[in-house]
């Protein structure tokens, strides 16, 4: 059993603190949800805990059992448990994904067959993976390959930045049942981040927690989304100002 | 040693073909030896160099380097090895193809080279000219490959390329060895109408050598040629490749790739030249450079009055792999007619900060990101040769690139 434990961080991007004192916490196995309105500073988030270049912590910890993240190097954030999806995968020409998948230390044994077999889990056609990385791939073609990256990756805990953009209704499916199923697995915690309530009858998600301008500012149970499906985002009331 | 002018005048007189190279000979004189306050020899280490310090060679090596050579013969048609520009085995028989030696050319096929030292040097003193035919209609199975091993000399080897009209063939042209060498190369490619060419030329000589090619094809009505120039050896490595469509419908597209390290100097010079309407051409140039390596790339688009309809096309990317290294990018336009498109891109800049970022968000290593890019980056190039030949350039970048040291 693992922990993931994110206390009081703070993330500017340029100037700007965009993500503003944020606290949550999840084990080994669990399912979470995050839904905030659009701006709210989840993307930040996410980038912020993979180390994107272009995000500044500027205070608050995230650590897996005690192990500080955010002193680790990109390489070694994943390597230690943490995993991310982006909402807008990056091209990266003249590199293909069985290569990057060896470089970073997945079992290289029937690579070839796995990424195959993890693909068609998702409903993405494996020849689309022996391409240069999300070159020449719809959205929703890129957001699965994320998803079979994952798959082979196995990290401890793994965030799914708008895991529903650019998905249609079959594929939303087949990606939320396969989040689902890699709890049992490999006990992986799971946190998606989603505007898409539909997702979550597949899902199954043991908590959602709402962010607004850069906070947690309620978490509650799976009943929650039917309430923000009813009446948006303005009854969770506003984050503290000071925070 | 006898300075080189001596023995060049000594060779040239002991050959059949005398008068003509004799000729050459003087037009090399008149000419002379370029210096950097030339604008297009400007960016080669001229101060470190002296003809004199190389011995001309006048008869074929006895034990020259044949690694390229034999790699590549495991997938050629036939193999045309040349030592020190001399032939040392023609190949087996090829049904449609003509395999000769020929003499030095003089006198009007020397026009092109009329200002170029090193060109009219190659015309004065190489041995001979290899000379392929593919007859008319003829689709050659497998690539032709002309293997160049070099010693310890200067060495001019010279071909002359005929693809007749409507003939299909792939010729790779491989340079190897050469320590403490010049090699002086000339290269003509015919292209009857109608005749498709594949080109790969590859150099990965020693990195003590001199290496300086010059290659111009001649494209008739409808021909085609695509052509690649793939540089990883040599000290100075200095290669001008010229495609000349002079029959309308010709197609000419041109890949250069370079890979510098240590002191190396890459000058890479194109020259899309368009006489006949309804002509292309699209040159794409991808090099890099580490540590204190220098790559210049200059390019002309020339356009003929008349070359109506013409699309010519270039991008030229550059990866600087440390903060010594060095790239320029000088692109040219020289066009004479209106009804044309003509396009231009160029980039010079260090890794992508954000792709090694994702890469390393998958759980690579900083260190193998960077190699994994870098690789990359020529694998958009060699991804489009034929598919053996890929595989073993990709094989020899891979090695270039296991030494490397990228800063950041
Ligand atoms: N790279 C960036 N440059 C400038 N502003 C940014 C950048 N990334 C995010 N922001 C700003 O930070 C705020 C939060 O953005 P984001 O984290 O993407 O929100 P969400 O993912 O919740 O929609 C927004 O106001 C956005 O404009
Ligand atoms: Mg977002």
């Amino acid at each position: 059993m693992s922990v993931l434990t994110i206390q009081g961080l703070r993330v500017a991007v340029g100037d700007r603190e965009v993500v503003r004192g944020l606290d949550l916490t999840m084990q080994s196995g669990e399912v979470h949800v995050i839904m905030g309105p659009n701006g709210s500073g989840k993307s930040t988030l996410a980038h912020a805990l993979a180390g994107h270049p272009g995000y500044r912590i500027t205070g608050g910890t995230a650590e897996i059992d005690g192990v500080s993240l955010l002193d680790l190097s990109p390489t070694d954030r994943v390597r230690r448990g943490l995993f991310l999806a982006l909402q807008q995968p990056i091209e990266v020409p003249g590199v293909r994904l069985a290569d990057v998948l060896r470089a970073a230390g997945v079992d290289p044994e029937g690579l070839e067959g796995r990424i195959r077999v993890e693909a068609e889990r998702v409903g993405l056609r494996p020849d689309l993976l022996s391409r240069f990385m999300n070159v020449d791939l719809s959205g929703g073609e890129r957001k699965r390959a994320e998803v079979v990256q994952f798959a082979l990756l196995r990290p401890a805990f793994a965030l799914f930045d708008e895991v529903d953009s650019g998905l249609d209704v079959d594929a939303l499916g087949a990606v939320a049942r396969r989040l689902a199923a890699s709890s049992q697995e490999w006990g992986c915690g799971v946190l998606v981040i989603t505007h898409f309530s539909r997702l979550l009858h597949d899902l199954m998600p043991t908590k959602i927690h709402v962010v607004r301008a850069g906070q947690v500012v309620t978490t509650g149970g799976p009943e929650l989304a039917a309430v923000l499906e009813r009446e948006g985002y303005e009854p969770f009331g506003a984050p503290s100002s000071d925070a | 040693m006898v300075p080189f002018r001596e023995s060049a005048l000594d060779f040239v007189r002991a050959q059949p073909d005398a008068a003509g190279r004799l000729a050459a000979l003087e037009r090399f004189d008149a000419v002379g030896m370029p210096t950097a306050s030339e604008e297009v020899w400007r960016y080669a280490p001229l101060d470190a160099f002296d003809l004199d310090r190389y011995a001309l060679a006048t008869t074929a090596p006895s034990a020259p380097t044949t690694s390229l050579a034999d790699a590549l013969s495991t997938v050629a048609a036939t193999t045309i090895r040349l030592g020190d520009g001399f032939v040392l085995d023609s190949g087996r028989p090829v049904p449609g193809v003509d395999v000769t030696w020929l003499p030095a050319p003089a006198g009007a096929d020397l026009e092109p080279y009329a200002s170029d030292a090193f060109s009219l040097l190659n015309a004065a003193v190489t041995p001979g000219v290899t000379t392929i035919t593919v007859r008319s209609g003829v689709e050659v199975p497998g690539p032709l490959v002309i293997a160049c091993g070099a010693g310890e000399t200067a060495s001019f080897p010279r071909v002359h390329v005929v693809l007749e009209p409507g003939a299909r063939a792939v010729v790779i042209e491989a340079h190897e060895g050469g320590r403490e060498s010049l090699v002086d190369m000339v290269g003509e490619y015919d292209l009857g109408a109608g005749a498709a060419l594949t080109l790969v030329a590859y150099q990965r000589l020693d990195h003590t050598a001199w290496h300086i090619a010059r290659t111009t094809a001649r494209l008739d009505r409808d021909a085609s040629l695509s052509h690649a120039v793939v540089g990883l050896g040599a000290r100075y490595d200095r290669s001008r490749n010229d495609a000349v469509m002079l029959g309308s419908g010709a197609e000419n597209v041109l890949r250069t790739t370079f890979f510098g390290s240590g002191d190396q100097v890459h000058d890479f010079r194109t020259r899309q030249y368009h006489v006949a309407p309804r002509t292309r051409s699209t040159l794409l140039s991808k090099g890099a450079v580490a540590d204190e390596a220098r790559s210049v790339y200059t390019g002309l688009i020339e356009i003929e009055h008349g070359a109506r309809r013409t699309d010519a096309r270039q991008t030229n990317h550059n990866l600087l792999l440390s903060p010594q290294a060095h790239a320029d990018s000088v692109p040219n336009l020289d066009i004479r007619e209106n009804d044309v498109v003509c396009a231009h891109a160029s980039s010079v800049g260090p890794l992508d900060e954000i792709q090694r970022w994702y890469l390393e968000s998958r759980g690579v290593p900083r260190r193998e990101a960077q190699r994994l890019m870098i690789r990359g980056f020529f694998l958009e190039m060699l991804d489009a040769l034929p598919p053996a030949v890929a595989e073993l350039l990709t094989a020899d970048v891979d090695a270039a690139l296991g030494a490397l040291e990228v800063a950041g």
